[in-house]
């Protein structure tokens, strides 16, 4: 079991003082959508099915209210529950119990269909490693979940200027495989920005990163909430612990 | 971690070697399975009751039509002595078509009940003495009639139909008016005392129909009503030497045991014979003599007042000559010829208006019937009339029979002549009929019996196709036969006797029937078997009415001596056993019956087989106008049917052996390929240690050569147990395919990755933009497993087409097999467990294709949820991958399945193509249920 200790930091602005998605040409901003992710009593325990595995509990009553524009770090040792709970909170998961808000809203009362519906509207998910699709370039990974709603084409010069700027302007036609570890995780922040994400979702985007890297893909996301974004983020890297602005450290 | 650890461990090497002796064990079966099968059913069934055919005229191909008993001769005795001489020969038993007799039947009535009781007086009655078991006067019932004592007027009118099976024909119909009433009894003074007589009541006219009919008349129990003439029908007569006939069928022919008892050539002479069997009767015979017969030289003759009715008929018209010959017979019982002969009688008033309809009466020719014996087929009963005719005890019968005469032709009906068509030579697909001439039939004779002209119009003439020859038999005119009936013989047991099996014509006394399958337009109908008729006559025959010793066939063609007038011999070779164990036997003595100038066909492994023959022109309108019949089937004979078996077979098991290899091949490609992607990493890793080359390679060796010794003992320990070459190929083709991938495996793992040098993105591709371009995308991401999985798609569809095309072709298999029934489904049975093993290798090769990317699948459907797509568009997603390589399976399939068709089972290839196509069709939905 996983023991919780949330600090409250002040907020602070981002490296750039122009709005990322409006320095995207595109007016895209943030609405007052209330809290848009809240997560309440959650609870996730793995193992003691069918197999007669003991179960382990991984996180218990664990509770977070994420705000518009904030970005909380969930921090703690390898296997203390953190990348559950992001994937809890992007509803690609359910918690064993507790109850996950979207905008106010409690997923256990969506069916799949919706949930799939309002997370590529709210969230935006990078998983760790920057997860791509082999075969496609850059920019066409970024246009990727403009695909269900047909607005490949109308996305285009954004996904190029979002490629712009986490610095990959130029490599936009490369594919996964000519790309390094930190250009795949920049590819995949663009990529999650790409639909006007209320909230990013980023686990571990600096592991095996140097640090010149890591500082590079700190500031993109330091710049998304100044944005209104909220970025919920897991790593235990010291500089972006400490410059998030809330802290929850698994222990 | 040692070669045999890592190569349990790598889950990839120890599942494809798995499949790969899977595959080994697969030929074995195929190979033991079709070898067992072949030489079980070969052996068991492929040997008749005789094993060669002998003929004068070599057939016209390989397949032999079912009559073989045409009259055309071309054999002469000499030669059957010959051919019983050869010291291989067991059996040789001649065949031959006498004579088609044309006999018409005896004159139709219809009797009314008007039964006057027992009068003293009238001629004619019996009293308890006159016949074996008559009545005794005292209890003779009382009069009863059918007729009023007032005479009524009635219409009767008399009709004959007769169908083939497929349409029927009316050959006549003619009416007739009269009164008719109750007779009565008239006592008349004369010279010496008073007689009595029947006289019929006032007012009545009679009925009678034109001539030759006669008119109506009472008598002691009836009133009979004479009605138009019946048609004729003709009968054939086949000649065979009784003795060997039997030792052919065995107690099937016990039937021609009296015929072999007949007298010799020399004591046959007609005359001589009817005043013998005349003089019997004269002297009185006992009861059960007129019951069994009287004894002629050891033989009961049953049957014998129609010989002696001929006789008196001969001699009465001066037809018995010094020459005149008796034949002894063997006569069918019963016909499947279809004639019907009705009478609708009706009450009428004076205008002719319908006052009562009493009733139609009406009788076929049935299992009663017998040629040459049946005097009265035809007499019909007015309705509600009782038989009382049986009070005057047995009486014998002199009436006229058959016998009015019977004429003995050489028109011999010969079974209808086929020519092949443009694209077969086998005889079974696109025959054609080549008919003779038209000929107007159901004429009547100009004048009857009694010299009076006949009335043309109780029968319209009508043109049917001939199907008959006229064939010159060079004999001289002979004097009338008469026919003397030993016995009957039923056609069906003749037929049973040859078995369901491997049943051979044994000649023109058990004809195959002919089925109507297809219209002339060529849509298929219900198949209806034709049968024989009155109209269109001579395409479908019936066994032969009669058959005779040769002696009787001389009598009736009038040969001189050692004529070739033997048909066909059937020889059974003097060898034991299963046809493998005679083969040599039978091959020797056919060359030697050869070497004679005859042409000698070995009919065992020979085997019966459906022939599609068109018919044309086989009737005609009254415009002139001719009409197809359409397509008939009818059984031949397929000659070395045993040997198609082998052939059929052998090309089973190389396709299947063929198909087992490429799924070897592609399970391996595929296999290798998935190996390399998860093991580059590792290898990287060791590179990074230090590694060189060289102790990569022998790494990566180590693994496969760990399979490749299991493979190489699964195959030497399969190749020894089936000690089939096929097999050790299939063993060795399989390691070789190994060790290739292994190879290569190790040559892709020794280097270092190249790294793509291509600096930008191929902007030709199609851009993605909804799910049926990104599954385009990751499709061609992955071209080879792509083209892994849709050749195993296809190797599916192909294989359930070759299922489906064995499945359909069961019931012709049956029939080119020699082994019809159990012995058929004995073949067919390994055949569909070798397809269907086919199709669980295609599938099983389907689902480890599939699998070697299920991963790789996964992750990127995972990335596209988290991405937001919802399950419709993922499943929109898989829909169209599956799409996308069934549309490359699809021609892989069909083309497959019907090459596989084609080879297999021809008739059926294009259902097996079908069966593809729909194969392939349906993987498609079922694969994106699968893989969600």
């Amino acid at each position: 079991m996983t023991n919780q200790t949330n600090v409250q930091r002040s907020r602070r602005s981002g490296s750039g003082d122009v709005p990322l998605q409006t320095r995207a040409n595109t007016i895209v901003k943030a609405a007052d959508h209330g809290t848009p992710l809240e997560l309440s009593d959650i609870t996730i325990r793995y193992g003691g099915g069918k197999g007669g595995a003991e179960a382990v509990s991984v996180v218990e009553g664990f509770d977070l209210t994420l705000h518009a524009g904030e970005m909380h770090c969930v921090a703690g040792r390898s296997g203390s529950g953190k990348t559950s709970i992001l994937t809890v909170s992007a509803g690609l998961t359910l918690p064993t119990s507790g109850r996950v808000f979207w905008e106010g809203d409690s997923l256990e009362s969506m069916g799949d269909d919706e949930i799939a519906d309002r997370r590529r509207a709210l969230i935006g998910y990078v998983d760790q490693g920057g997860a791509l699709i082999d075969g496609m370039s850059a920019l066409e990974n970024v246009l990727l979940p403009a695909v269900p709603d047909g607005e490949v084409d109308q996305r285009r010069d954004m996904a190029k200027d979002l490629l712009d700027l986490v610095g990959l302007g130029r490599r936009m036609r490369h594919r996964p495989a000519q790309l390094s570890g930190g250009e795949r995780q920049r590819v995949a922040i663009a990529r999650a920005l790409i639909l006007g994400t209320r909230v990013l979702v980023v686990d571990e985007p600096t592991a095996s990163l140097d640090r010149a890297s890591a500082n590079r893909i700190i500031s993109i996301l330091k710049d998304t909430t100044s944005d209104g974004i909220a970025v919920l983020v897991a790593s235990h890297d010291h500089e972006l612990v400490r410059l998030s602005d809330t802290l929850t450290e698994l222990i | 971690m040692n070669a045999v650890q890592r190569f349990i461990r790598s889950r990839v090497l120890l599942l494809t070697a798995a499949i790969l002796i899977a595959a080994m064990c697969l030929s074995v079966i195929v190979q033991s399975q079709s070898q067992a099968a072949l030489s079980r059913t070969v052996d068991e069934n492929s040997r008749g009751l005789y094993d060669v055919l002998v003929q004068a005229k070599a057939p016209s191909g390989a397949m032999l039509q079912p009559e073989i008993a045409n009259g055309t001769g071309g054999i002469t005795f000499e030669q059957l002595e010959a051919i019983r001489k050869l010291s291989g020969t067991s059996v040789a038993a001649p065949i031959s078509l006498v004579s088609r007799v044309t006999q018409n039947l005896e004159a139709p009535r219809l009797d009314a009940m008007d039964y006057l009781g027992y009068n003293a007086g009238l001629a004619g009655t019996a009293t308890a003495d006159q016949a074996a078991g008559a009545t005794a006067p005292a209890q003779w019932p009382a009069a009863e009639s059918v007729l009023s004592d007032q005479a009524k007027k009635y219409r009767l009118t008399a009709s004959a139909v007769s169908s083939d099976g497929v349409s029927e024909q009316t050959l006549f119909k003619s009416t007739a008016e009269g009164t008719l009433g109750k007779a009565k009894l008239v006592e008349e003074q004369a010279a010496g005392g008073s007689s009595i007589r029947i006289a019929a009541p006032s007012g009545e006219t009679g009925i009678k129909f034109p001539a030759p009919a006669g008119g109506s008349e009472h008598n002691l129990f009836n009133l009979s009503v004479s009605l138009p003439l019946a048609p004729e029908v003709t009968e054939s007569v086949v000649a065979v030497d009784p003795a060997a006939e039997r030792a052919l069928l065995g107690s099937a022919g016990d039937f021609l045991a009296p015929l072999e008892k007949a007298p010799p050539a020399d004591a046959r002479n007609a005359g001589a014979v009817g005043r013998y069997l005349e003089g019997l009767f004269t002297n009185g015979i006992g009861l059960d003599q007129l019951k069994d017969g009287p004894d002629f030289l050891g033989v009961k003759l049953k049957y014998w007042a129609p010989l002696m009715t001929q006789y008196q008929q001969a001699k009465r018209t001066g037809q018995l000559t010094a020459e005149s010959q008796a034949i002894p017979l063997v006569v069918r019982s019963g016909t499947s010829l279809d004639l019907k002969y009705n009478v609708k009688i009706e009450e009428i008033d004076d205008a002719g208006k319908v006052v009562k309809d009493v009733g139609t009466v009406s009788r076929s020719l049935g299992q009663d019937y017998l040629p040459f014996v049946s005097k009265d087929p035809f007499v019909l009963s007015w309705p509600g009339s009782t038989d009382h005719t049986s009070l005057l005890g047995a009486t014998g019968n002199f009436n006229q029979g058959l016998y009015t005469p019977a004429q003995w032709s050489t028109d011999f009906a010969a079974a209808p002549k086929y020519t092949d068509g443009k694209t077969a030579s086998n005889g079974a697909v696109d025959k054609a009929a080549v008919p003779g001439e038209w000929v107007t039939v159901n004429r009547l004779p100009e004048k009857s019996a009694n010299g009076a002209p006949v009335d043309q119009t109780q029968r319209e003439p009508v043109d049917e196709r001939s199907y008959r020859e006229n064939l010159e038999t060079g004999g001289k005119k002979v004097a009338a036969p008469l026919a003397m009936v030993y016995g009957t013989f039923d056609p069906s047991a003749v037929s049973k006797a040859a078995g369901d099996v491997n049943r051979l014509p044994l000649g023109g006394y058990d004809p195959t029937p002919f089925s109507l399958v297809k219209d002339p337009e060529g849509k298929d109908v219900s198949a209806a078997e034709l049968k024989p008729s009155l109209s269109a006559t001579g395409l479908a025959s019936q066994s032969a009415g009669a058959i005779t010793d040769y002696y009787g066939l001389a009598a009736a063609r009038g040969y001189t001596q050692n004529a070739s007038v033997i048909d066909a011999v059937r020889v059974r070779a003097d060898a034991p056993g299963s046809w493998k164990e005679a083969q040599p036997e039978v091959e020797k003595l056919a060359a030697e019956i050869r070497s004679m100038g005859l042409e000698a066909t070995i009919v065992a492994g020979s085997a019966r087989e459906d022939a599609s023959i068109f018919v044309p022109g086989y009737s005609k309108d009254d415009a002139g106008k001719e009409s197809a019949l359409g397509t008939v089937q009818q059984s031949w004979v397929r000659q070395n049917a045993a040997e198609a078996v082998t052939g059929s077979l052998s090309g089973t098991n190389v396709t299947l052996l063929f198909l087992t290899l490429c799924g070897a091949a592609l399970l391996t490609g595929a296999s290798t390929v998935s190996y390399i992607r998860k093991r580059r990493s590792e290898a990287g890793t060791l590179r990074a240690m230090g590694w060189t080359q060289r102790r990569i390679r022998s790494w990566v060796l180590e693994e496969f050569g760990v399979g490749a010794v299991l493979l190489a003992v699964a195959g030497v320990v399969l190749s020894l147990v089936s000690w089939s070459v096929a097999t050790a190929l299939v063993s060795v083709s399989v390691l070789v395919l190994y060790a290739a991938a292994a190879f290569f495996a190790a040559q892709q793992l020794r280097h270092r990755d190249v790294i793509d040098q291509e600096p930008q993105h191929d902007e030709r591709l199609i851009p993605v933009d909804s799910p049926l371009t990104f599954a385009n995308r990751q499709l061609g991401t992955n071209k080879f497993n792509t083209l892994s999985l849709a050749v195993a798609v296809g190797v599916f569809g192909a294989a359930v087409g070759g299922l489906i095309a064995l499945l359909i072709d069961i019931p012709r298999a049956a029939g080119a097999s020699a082994l019809s029934g159990l012995a058929a489904a004995s073949v067919a049975l390994p055949s569909i467990l070798l397809a269907l093993s086919g199709v669980v290798v295609g599938l099983v090769l389907t689902l480890v294709t599939g699998r070697f990317e299920l991963n790789a699948k996964r992750q990127y459907l995972g990335i596209l949820e988290a991405m937001g797509w919802n399950p419709d568009m993922l499943r929109q997603v898989r829909l169209f991958e599956n799409a996308l390589v069934g549309t490359v399976a699809l021609p892989l399939g069909v083309l497959g399945a019907l090459g596989i068709g084609l080879l297999l089972a021809p008739y059926a290839a294009l259902w097996a193509g079908v069966a593809g196509l729909v194969a392939v069709l349906c993987w498609i939905p079922i694969a994106t249920k699968v893989v969600q």
